[in-house]
């Protein structure tokens, strides 16, 4: 294909060139020696360029390894060095994921500009991000990396299959510095294949409480790959909307929320605030026993009932809402006569919990399929989780 | 919402209400009943239902048990006032104002009355939210279950069953912790999880029960462990200890402990406050003041 466009791409100028002698009468050969000269230039030119083209390709399509050697073929770059340049960093950024699909994770320096490209991409991307159909929606995964390889394997890989992360990346599991870059690069390599948004805990807090932050100090040494994680995290789109149809979201919806515009206007780009729609968005949940808004018993928290998703999904014209943030020992759980629906997606939450996974299937008519999975076997692996030994307490 | 069933219609059937406060009734030699133990739809996020510790003496027919659901029984009916996140008070002067954002028309919230320990405090008006109103902390005072179970299989029957009830006396006798030190060989060990909560990301309470067994008896540590990230942390230990002997009747100590602090109370003393610091309730107890303690001995009478 390339080799096709490449070909084409020289033998335009090649053709006009002719063209050119045709119409000032020579014959196809130009006798005048400065002309003669020139098409020579152009000629050689074109020669050269073809074959660059051709020996870079070759060489870097054997670097790539099988699964990923389907290059997008609509770029047919005209500037050369441009090209090589960003050639040189997708080939960089194929060695890196395949490195975190081993599940080991990046120098410290690899992240930091892993994460300042993500910052480029992120930054674009609106409060309510456009999803196209297909695509398939996953809830939580919170650092287990290998149940998330389950996910994938049940699932299919990106960039074959588009996906949608509903966020908490990130705390309570083991690995949630290779789950979070694995997804982040991923991201980086295919940014119109995957979209990732915010959970309550890609926060600065959040993640010094429940794991992540010593997981760092713990894997690195210091601080600084959480610094850059998290200042990342502050860029994430807080929700997305499937074919305006499908409303994703982390975790609800808030009284300061009736229309999605109203989402549009948030200035996103900060820690997750402690209360306000943004806030609401990552931390609330759907309660069977309330019919509309309801406050936690812990004071902070909002709770909404059926007739509060009735009226969200009639004024902006959609079909349900999915979420995610909330554990389902089934995987998913619909609620309120379909108009919500949890998707959970970390097996054996915590590595004890038992539960099933599931992740949410949508084709291109965006018709449903849930799909249920199971945590990884113990022998797929990195380290076998030993039963703690015999304890003198007290 | 209650179903009643309609007297005349049962007697028409032949049929009987069960009474006595029981839902349910007797018709064509059966009786239904239906009973929910636990009033609530609020449960912790890990119930651990089919796990359980069990412990029985053979000849007495002694029997002690651990389980999520009469521990969680034990919650329900303790009730205790729900505790109040660090944000709440932020949250207080916020959702009154976003009410009035979506209803310019919305009244004064303050005068709403709080009935304590029911499960919903439903507000005067329509339009006002909701405030969910139980112990979402799991906090129970659950020291373990104990009954009498005769083996069926000897044939003989123990004819006064009904009165033969295990119960717990104070004592002044205390468990032996020294001996408990010894590293005598463990014979026997697990731990197990009865239920867990994360609080919605607010902390952990989880009620675990762990119990190792050596040549000169047996000790559990039955362990309810809370923390609201900012405000509080509980910790309710039961122990119990029973050292093997020739009798039939073993003696069984048990020893139940609780403690409680506020983060505050914690600062104050020049502890950390960052809930990181407090992950592991073995290692932080002694930080904790006790609130309450007592040894007591198992009684059949």
């Amino acid at each position: 294909m390339e080799t096709f466009v490449d070909v084409s791409v020289c033998a335009v100028p090649t053709w006009t060139a002719v063209m050119i002698n045709l119409l000032i009468r020579w014959s196809w050969r130009p006798r005048w020696i400065g002309a003669r000269h020139f098409w020579f230039a152009f000629i050689a030119l074109s020669a050269f360029s073809v074959c660059r083209r051709l020996w870079f390709s070759r060489s870097s399509k054997a670097e790539k390894p099988s699964t990923y050697d389907e290059v997008d073929s609509t770029s047919a770059v005209v500037d050369l060095r441009f090209e090589v340049f960003e050639s040189a960093k997708m080939a960089d950024l194929d060695r890196q994921i395949e490195q975190l699909k081993r599940c080991e994770p990046l120098t410290e320096s690899e992240v930091k500009s892993l994460c300042l490209k993500a910052m480029e991409i992120l930054v674009e991307e609106s409060n309510v991000q456009r999803v196209d159909a297909p695509v398939t929606i996953c809830g939580d995964i919170h650092g287990q990396f290998y149940d998330m390889k389950e996910l994938f394997k049940v699932g299919g890989d990106c960039p074959k299959t588009n996906y949608l992360f509903l966020g908490d990346f990130v705390d309570r599991g083991f690995y949630s510095i290779e789950t979070f870059l694995l997804l982040l690069a991923l991201k980086v390599r295919y940014p119109d294949r995957i979209t990732l948004i915010r959970g309550n805990h890609e926060s600065r807090q959040i993640t010094q409480v429940y794991g992540f932050y010593d997981e760092c100090l713990r894997k690195y040494g210091s601080v600084n790959v959480w610094r850059y994680c998290t200042d990342i995290f502050d860029y994430l789109s807080l929700s997305a909307l499937i074919e305006n149809k499908i409303f994703s979201v982390h975790g609800g919806l808030s009284p300061a929320i009736s229309t999605l515009d109203q989402i549009r206007t948030i200035d996103r780009k900060q820690e997750v605030p402690h209360d306000g729609g943004m806030c609401d968005l990552m931390w609330s949940d759907p309660e069977d026993v309330v019919d509309g808004w309801g406050l936690s018993p812990r004071g902070a928290g909002f709770l909404f009932g059926s007739s509060v998703v009735t009226s969200f999904n009639h004024s902006n014209n959609i079909d349900y809402i999915c979420r995610a943030h909330q554990l389902v020992m089934e995987g998913y759980k619909w609620m309120f006569n379909n108009q919500i629906v949890t998707v959970w997606s970390a097996p054996n939450y915590c590595y004890r919990c038992g539960n099933v996974a599931a992740i949410l299937e949508l084709n291109e008519n965006l018709e449903k399929q849930f799909r249920v999975f199971e945590a990884a076997p113990q022998e797929s692996r990195g380290a076998p989780v030993k039963k703690p030994p015999p304890d003198y307490f007290l | 919402m209650e179903w009643e069933s309609d007297e005349k219609e049962l007697k028409a059937a032949g049929a009987e209400a069960l009474g006595g406060g029981r839902r349910g009734l007797r018709i064509g030699g059966w009786e239904i009943e239906w009973e929910e133990k636990v009033q609530t739809s609020h449960f912790p996020e890990m119930v651990f239902g089919e796990s359980s510790l069990v412990l029985k003496h053979v000849n007495s027919g002694i029997k002690i048990s651990f389980n999520a659901f009469d521990a969680l029984c034990g919650w329900k009916k303790e009730a205790l006032p729900p505790v109040e996140v660090p944000a709440a008070a932020q949250w207080k002067s916020r959702s009154n104002s976003d009410l009035q954002e979506d209803h310019p028309d919305t009244r004064e919230n303050e005068g709403k009355e709080k009935r304590p320990f029911s499960e919903l405090v439903l507000s005067c008006k329509p339009t006002d939210e909701v405030i969910l109103d139980y112990d979402y902390t799991f906090t129970t005072p659950y020291c373990g279950s104990a009954s009498i179970e005769r083996s069926l299989q000897s044939g003989e029957r123990a004819p006064d069953e009904g009165s033969c009830n295990p119960h717990w006396e104070d004592c002044q006798e205390q468990i032996d912790m020294v001996a408990l030190a010894s590293k005598e060989s463990i014979l026997f060990y697990d731990e197990v999880i009865l239920y867990e909560d994360e609080l919605g990301d607010n902390g952990v309470s989880l009620l675990t029960v762990k119990v190792r067994v050596m040549p000169t008896g047996w000790f559990l540590l039955l362990r309810f462990w809370l923390r609201v990230d900012g405000v509080l942390m509980r910790l309710r230990d039961t122990r119990m200890h029973c050292t093997f002997r020739e009798s039939t009747e073993p003696i069984i100590l048990r020893e139940s402990c609780w403690r409680e602090a506020t983060f505050k109370a914690l600062a104050s003393k020049g502890y950390p406050t960052d809930s990181a610091a407090y992950s592991d309730p073995g290692a932080i107890s002694e930080r904790l003041p006790i609130v309450k303690r007592k040894t007591q001995k198992l009684v059949i009478t």
